[in-house]
């Protein structure tokens, strides 16, 4: 017993300075107000956090930033699942359909980000050209400020798909096939089976996928960044995401204080939001038993 | 005698020693490898072949590291302080700044200073150079934008010659602008910055602000600041943008932009910086274009802003003096036509003979010996610019594309929010004075 703590120390100890660490002095750096170059770093105790309050930039990247999670969330978990049932049965095609579905995910975000800048292009992008095929007006996908949020829920759906269709395809495919083939001789319709067998035993998964893919688009940074780039981009404002808005205040105007209370705050939310998603869960499983 | 011994003997010994310090310092000089670092690529090349040339004269060694800009100063912001940075880097006064009141830049050395002040620079460059009465860094390249325009497209329309006034530009755009069958814009008559984000979009609308009489902050004299542009100047320059957008509709945030599109054909005008010359002789030599003064604002003077990219010399490098040596170096005359001839952007200094460059290629005539009418506005040195800039150019581009804009009493309150926001960072950065 002895032997396995201190086999785990040294993994122990790395996670403690790459993770625990930095988390703990961003906490601290908080209540401070530094340069990130500057010796000086007077402490301004809640100062940064009641300046957050009143930042519009911060509150329009906390709105943006939601809208742009749940639905992320919600349209690429309802259309994996869905998918992952269809891909489940076996098919010649269905190997390769799970490899087309699954590129985006193993694709870089930096040179994805750059092909969907040229596919969202207002004059010479693919989708115009496509809309332009069936008759429809071109729209500038990036441009508008009302449109370029959606144009990256989009991209992020499309890249995130793929992840949470082999997650559920993973979990259908551990559903004994007992339990299925008792409700098909009971009478039960496909439906049936997959509302009242697989959807409740696929729960645990789809509770992972919720906190995994909300984790992830609260997190959104490299898209914004790539899309707001360069005069023929999104307005940086109608795609303000938090994590843009702590690199820019940290790393931009090197406000390194009020950029920690920033990540702070995105901490808090990501965790209260899975505290959250964890005690549903649980009260589900409760109900259930 | 003993006593005459002793200091004949500390006179020998010091000279020894200072002849050995010397050939040391020699020697050193031919051991040592510099570390160069920089945020703009394409001046590698330039670095390259100086370094070449200092090493053949003086057995230096010299490596280049380039990133693009942003993380370029992220880099120093991180390495400089905790020693790990590189001898010499270049990077705008605004970052240049903040080193300095850490610490991390010392004042000049004499030979330094020497050649800051010696005439080789504009006095604005000096003055720029210069904090607290002592100068630092050495100013290496600036930026002052003109306008680029096509000459062909303005022959196609019957328009004589460069506009002079914002004004006769937007009647010579109209002519310019050109649309499809479904009026749809497929070339616009002037591009402006629209769209993306950064300071970028703030420092384009200074471009007709200051003509205008306006400016984003003003100095009160006693190291404070406050905001310049809820004025009429502030007001007439975005009313200029949403009239060239929605009004005039001589430019569209949906079609092509900035330097691609002059070098394609898909604008008439631009205002930006000498560098676009080098992509035009790039990407599309047989390009027929002229370059002309920033128009001025009715009868105004033609005003144009002046950026100055300094090179400086870590106080945290272990090779000081060679570092100080390779810096006058880079900044020598003839460093200085290299500069310009082999990246496209225009070398600080006054002094030098421009003649062979503006033979080879006059569009440069606007950028390296500017019309003696010509009124520059320097950016000013402060920490909080970028951020004064930046929260204005969040704002901008919502406002040229908005119906609301129109109406000149909302157009007048978005001017009084933009203006409050300047003042407000100025005031968290202990800056604002009235």
């Amino acid at each position: 017993m002895l032997f396995c703590y201190v086999a785990l120390l040294p993994v122990v100890a790395l996670f403690f300075y790459v993770r625990i660490i930095p988390i703990g002095f961003s906490f601290l750096l908080s209540f401070y107000k530094w340069n990130l170059i500057s010796p000086r770093r007077p402490f301004v105790g809640w100062d940064n956090y009641l300046g957050l309050m009143e930042d519009e930039n911060f509150l329009l990247a906390l709105k943006n930033t939601t809208i742009y999670s749940f639905s992320t969330v919600a349209l690429a978990t309802m259309i994996a699942l869905p998918l992952a049932v269809f891909l489940s049965r076996k098919s010649r095609l269905s190997a390769f359909y799970q490899t087309v579905y699954f590129l985006p995910v193993i694709t870089p975000m930096v040179p994805v980000a750059i092909a969907w800048k040229w596919i969202y292009d207002y004059n010479y992008g693919i989708l115009n050209y496509g809309l332009s095929l069936v008759g429809l007006p071109s729209v500038p996908w990036l441009t508008d400020p009302d449109i370029a949020l959606w144009a990256l829920v989009i991209m992020g759906v499309w890249k995130v798909l793929g992840y949470n269709m082999v997650l559920f395809l993973v979990g259908i495919r551990n559903i004994p096939a007992e339990y299925l083939e008792a409700a098909s001789i009971d009478g039960a319709s496909d439906w049936q089976r997959f509302w009242r067998i697989s959807f409740p035993l696929l729960r645990p998964i789809l509770l992972y996928v919720i906190v995994t893919s909300t984790i992830n688009a609260f997190n959104v940074f490299t898209q914004v960044y790539v899309m707001t780039l360069g005069s023929q981009s999104a307005p940086g404002q109608a795609v303000r995401m938090l994590v843009f808005d702590i690199y820019t205040n940290g790393f931009q105007f090197f406000r390194m204080g009020y950029a920690s209370a920033e990540a702070v705050i995105l901490t808090l939310i990501v965790l209260g939001l899975t505290v959250i998603q964890f005690s549903l869960a649980r009260d589900d499983n409760v109900k259930a038993g | 005698m003993t006593r005459m011994l002793g200091r004949r003997g500390a006179m020998q010994a010091a000279a020894g020693a200072g002849v050995a310090a010397l050939a040391g310092r020699g020697a050193l000089a031919a051991d040592v490898t510099l570390a160069v670092w920089t945020g703009y690529p394409e001046l590698v090349p330039w670095y390259q072949a100086m370094a070449a040339e200092y090493g053949k004269a003086k057995g230096t060694k010299v490596t280049i590291l380039s990133t693009s800009l942003r993380e370029h100063e992220q880099k120093l912001a991180a390495a400089v302080p905790t020693g790990t940075g590189p001898d010499i880097f270049d990077v705008g006064q605004i970052l240049g700044i903040t080193f300095i009141e850490a610490g991390l830049v010392k004042p000049n050395p004499p030979a330094v200073e020497a050649l800051l002040k010696g005439g080789a620079y504009r006095a604005s460059s000096v003055g720029q150079f210069n904090t607290d009465g002592k100068t630092y860094g050495v100013p290496m390249l600036f930026s002052t934008p003109a306008m680029f325009w096509n000459k062909a497209f303005f022959k196609e329309a019957g328009i004589d010659g460069p506009p002079k006034t914002f004004q006769d530009k937007m009647v010579a755009a109209k002519k310019l602008t050109k649309f499809d069958a479904t009026g749809k814009m497929t070339r616009s008559g002037m591009s402006l910055r629209l769209s993306g984000q950064g300071s970028g979009i703030a420092e384009k609308f200074r471009f007709i602000l200051e003509p205008a009489g306006g400016t984003l902050i003003v100095p009160n004299g006693k190291g404070k600041f406050h905001q310049g542009y809820d004025n009429e100047a502030g007001r007439n320059a975005l009313k200029y943008y949403v009239d060239a957008v929605q009004t005039d509709k001589v430019d569209d945030p949906k079609v092509q932009h900035d330097a691609a599109a002059f070098v394609a054909g898909n604008t008439a005008m631009l205002m930006r910086e000498a560098w676009v010359i080098g992509e035009i002789k790039e990407k599309n030599p047989t390009l027929d274009y002229g370059v002309a003064p920033i128009p001025a604002w009715g009868t105004g003077p033609h005003k144009t802003l002046l950026q100055h990219n300094g090179l400086w010399v870590n106080a945290k490098s272990k090779n000081l003096d060679v570092a100080y040596d390779f810096q006058v170096f880079l900044c020598s005359k003839e460093a200085s036509v290299k500069l310009t001839q082999m990246s496209g952007w225009v070398a600080a200094r006054s002094d030098v003979d421009w003649s062979p460059l503006l033979k080879e290629i006059p569009q440069y005539k606007e950028f390296v010996s500017p019309d003696a009418g010509v009124q520059f506005y320097p950016e000013p040195v402060m920490a909080a610019w970028n951020e004064i800039e930046s929260r204005l150019a969040d704002k901008l581009p919502g406002a040229y594309i908005d119906p609301n804009m129109l109406d000149p009493a909302k157009l007048a309150a978005f001017i009084k929010a933009a203006a409050a926001q300047t003042d407000q960072i100025l005031k968290q950065n202990d800056l604002y004075g009235l």
